[in-house]
Order: structure tokens, then C-alpha cells, then sequence
């Protein structure tokens, strides 16, 4: 199998070609094109639980689509939902690599492990948090980002990142979520959750995140009267 | 203090490096990241800088979020990485001393101490579109980091301009300007689209962003499932 990145770093694009019998599993909704010869099956990853957890707690789909060629030297091109960058990681047997569930893409490798863990914290006011996926090579990973993404290297001193800005982060860093200035800070200083890294690896942050466009556009929505 | 500004222009960051004992005050949704060692004070209502009214007329006034975050390095050098809620540019505004900059509030990002914000309320608003204008005066010295929805564009006034009040960004001191309908009555202008305008007149820099957020919210936002009221 072939891949190439193309419209990077803005418009991010995953060509893929395939031989016959290789197979690539993608994010629902992540095909934009392929070849004639390209069959498609629809799985819950981690089964119906699993996927439910998922899809309630994180807003991840429920479904993965796996991608096979019946013959070989078939098209396929993959794009992540958001405006941005996209990424391919390599992992070696027995590496782990850990990526925020929302900048998945796609993966190749029948033995790459994706386990979905929940970073965050419990409050007063219920969970709040966001899923990380452990994912444990050997494998290639595709991944993309809103925005740029910028790589920061980890070492003693520490660091921090905004959750919704976390694309992912090397093994060897360990995590803790809290509220950005005390849960006081949640409401006030306008951040919400932050992540403290320690350790040593790196760290990749995306430019922009969904939530604060989200938040941006929630205002101009159209306002439904109430019935009397 | 020194900002270096990545990834331009469609989805640049900010990077604020700061010194032992710096700080930078920013805008409170803009921090992505940061080093350990620095401290955080929000201003707030329960205090700060000009207390409760001071944050009470930024926010209300100024369009600015509520509060901003103060960012101090402690013991050793740091950095702060900011950006925007909306893609594109940012730029590094150098300020001089007794040339103030007129900055539409929610292109604010970010500033050292060394900078003073105001608020400057610009009376009218559209009898029709409900627009409000408001200005954040930055005064003194050092560099202010502004973003713009889209790209930056720097017009160099000298004479007479008419400039969207959603696409202006800033503009410098030797400015002035008065808001006006675009075109010659209000039911005109209303329906034209572009709401209300700016006169300006004088010789300095206009910032110009490429995009107006309004516009923007209303295309997007407007697809959108209704909200309840």
C-alpha cells in the first residue's frame, strides 16, 4: 500500500493505493473517493458497547468503515471532517502513541490496538473530560487537525495544553487533567479543561478547536418560540 | 516580551515568549498552551485591573470576553502560545509612545504590561441591524497582538476611506472617523447589507480583516437547528 499527503497543511488529503487484499479501516464519513474495485464494511469498533459508550460520552461515531481491494492498484482518498493538517505515524511493534478520539482519521494494520481511555475530571456538575485513544503499533496511524499543528517538545520543566487543543502525544509523557485555574476557572477565565504533561516526548497541538467555533456560531442560531 | 507568530495565515498561532518576571495579558479564551512555570491572574469582577467597572465596561463596552488572563514567568524564561476562535492571521502591532491604537474589541489578543487598554464607547448603533461599535484604546508602549478573521490587510490612509465595521481590525492615532449609513437613507443602507459604515479620515494604518465574523455567524449559524428562546 502507497500513501501520499496532499493539500497539507490547510486542506489536509490522504491518497491511499491499494493491491489486492489490503485493507484500510477509516473514521465513518472520512471517504471522499476510490476505485471501482474497493469493497466497504461497516463495524462497531470495540463492539456495540464499547461504540455506545463512545458515541454518548465522547460524541465519536459509532461506526468504522473497513476499506478492501478486490484488485489491486485501487484509489482511495480519505479527509478529515475539520479544515487542517493531517499526519501519518508509524509505530513500531509494542510503541504507543496517544491521539485525542476526534483526530482520527484511518489506520492500517490488522495487529494495531486502538483503546479508547477517558481523560478528565469528576466535578459537582458530572464528567467532564474527552477520550484519548491508546493506540499500540505495529501500525500506521493517520490522523488530522483543526488548524496547524504545532509540535512541542516535552521535557523536565513540564507542560500544559488546553484539551480541546491536544492532538495527540508520544509515550513516555505522563497526563492529568484539571480545570484551568481552579474550578472557579471554568466559568470565569474563559478556558476550560487543561492537561499537565510530565515527562519526556512530544506534544502535538492543533491551532483551533471545534468547541470555541461552536460556541462562536451558537448565537447566530435561529430562536424557536415557545408554543403557548 | 516577544511575540512570534506561526502558521500564517490561515491558522497561525501566537507564540509569547516571555522573560523571568514578564508577563502578557491576554484575551481569556485565547491560551493553548503553555510552560509550568508560569502564574495565571484573571481579571475579573472581584477585582483586577480597574475592578469591577473597568471589566464591566471592557466586557460590556469593549466587546472583549469578560476577563483576561495574566500571564507571569516565574524564576525562569516561558512561553504562552495563543490564537483566535475563528481561522486566520494575526499580527504584532508595534506601539510608541503618545500613538495610541483604536482596536475593534474582539480582535484583541494579546499584550505585555507595558500596555494600557481602555475602552472608548462609539455612540450609534443601526437603528435596523442592531450593530454596535465599540473600540479598545491600546496607549504606551511595546507590541499588541490582534487577529483578523481571514486575512490582514493594511491600508495607508491618507485622505478619505469608507470602511465595513465588521471587517475593520484597527487603526491607529491621527485617525479620525465617524460612523455613517452606507448609502444615502436607512432603508437603503439597511437593505444594501452593509449596515453601517465608517467614515475615516486622516493619515496613519487601517487593519482590515477579509472576512467579517458577523456575516459569517449569520451564513453558518442561520443552518443551524433552532435554539430555544
Amino acid at each position: 500500500m502507497r500513501h501520499e499527503i496532499l493539500d497539507a497543511p490547510n486542506f489536509g488529503l490522504l491518497a491511499l493505493t491499494l493491491q489486492a487484499g489490503e485493507k484500510v479501516v477509516a473514521e465513518s464519513g472520512a471517504m471522499v473517493a476510490m476505485g471501482p474495485a474497493v469493497s466497504v464494511e461497516t463495524k462497531m469498533r470495540g463492539g456495540l458497547l464499547a461504540a455506545a459508550k463512545r458515541k454518548l460520552l465522547g460524541g465519536e461515531s459509532l461506526f468504522q468503515n473497513t476499506f478492501t481491494a478486490r484488485e489491486s492498484e485501487q484509489l482511495l482518498y480519505l479527509a478529515p471532517p475539520v479544515e487542517g493538517d493531517l499526519r501519518v505515524k508509524e509505530l513500531a511493534r509494542g510503541e504507543v502513541f496517544f491521539l485525542q478520539s476526534g483526530n482520527y482519521l484511518a489506520h492500517v494494520g490488522e495487529e494495531l490496538v486502538l483503546d479508547t481511555q477517558w481523560g478528565g475530571v469528576r466535578s459537582f456538575f458530572g464528567g467532564i473530560g474527552f477520550f484519548m485513544l491508546k493506540v499500540v503499533g505495529p501500525g500506521t496511524l493517520f490522523y488530522g487537525s483543526y488548524g496547524a499543528i504545532h509540535e512541542v517538545p516535552v521535557s523536565a520543566g513540564g507542560y500544559t495544553c488546553d484539551t480541546g487543543h491536544i492532538v495527540g502525544f508520544s509515550d513516555g509523557l505522563e497526563y492529568r487533567v484539571r480545570p484551568f485555574a481552579g474550578f472557579k476557572g471554568l466559568f470565569f477565565s474563559g478556558e476550560g479543561l487543561v492537561c499537565d504533561f510530565e515527562g519526556r516526548g512530544t506534544l502535538y497541538v492543533q491551532t483551533r478547536k471545534a468547541p470555541a467555533l461552536a460556541g462562536f456560531l451558537h448565537p447566530f442560531r435561529r430562536v424557536q418560540q415557545r408554543g403557548n | 516580551m516577544k511575540f512570534e507568530i506561526q502558521y500564517r495565515p490561515a491558522h497561525s498561532l501566537a507564540i509569547a515568549h516571555l522573560e523571568a518576571g514578564e508577563s502578557v495579558r491576554a484575551e481569556a479564551s485565547a491560551m493553548v498552551s503553555m510552560t509550568r512555570n508560569l502564574a495565571i491572574t484573571t481579571d475579573g469582577p472581584m477585582g483586577g485591573r480597574g475592578g469591577l467597572l473597568g471589566s464591566f465596561k471592557r466586557a460590556v463596552l469593549g466587546g472583549e470576553t469578560f476577563f483576561t488572563n495574566t500571564f507571569t514567568a516565574q524564576g525562569t524564561a516561558g512561553h504562552v502560545t495563543l490564537a483566535p476562535t475563528l481561522s486566520g492571521d494575526m499580527q504584532a502591532i508595534e506601539l510608541r509612545p503618545g500613538e495610541p491604537l483604536y482596536i475593534q474589541g474582539s480582535s484583541y489578543v494579546a499584550a505585555p504590561d507595558s500596555v494600557e487598554l481602555d475602552t472608548r464607547w462609539q455612540g450609534l448603533k443601526g437603528f435596523f441591524s442592531g450593530e454596535t461599535l465599540f473600540f479598545l484604546e491600546a496607549s504606551g508602549q511595546g507590541p499588541v497582538l490582534v487577529n483578523a478573521f481571514g486575512a490582514l490587510e493594511t491600508l495607508e490612509l491618507d485622505g478619505d476611506v469608507i470602511v465595513d465595521t465588521g471587517h475593520l481590525v484597527a487603526f491607529g492615532a491621527g485617525i479620525e472617523y465617524e460612523v455613517t449609513k452606507a448609502s444615502r437613507g436607512w432603508i437603503a443602507s439597511y437593505l444594501s447589507g452593509e449596515g453601517l459604515v465608517l467614515r475615516m479620515r486622516g493619515r496613519g494604518r487601517v487593519y482590515l480583516q477579509s472576512r467579517n465574523p458577523k456575516e459569517y455567524g449569520h451564513a453558518v449559524g442561520s443552518q443551524l437547528p433552532p435554539r430555544q428562546g
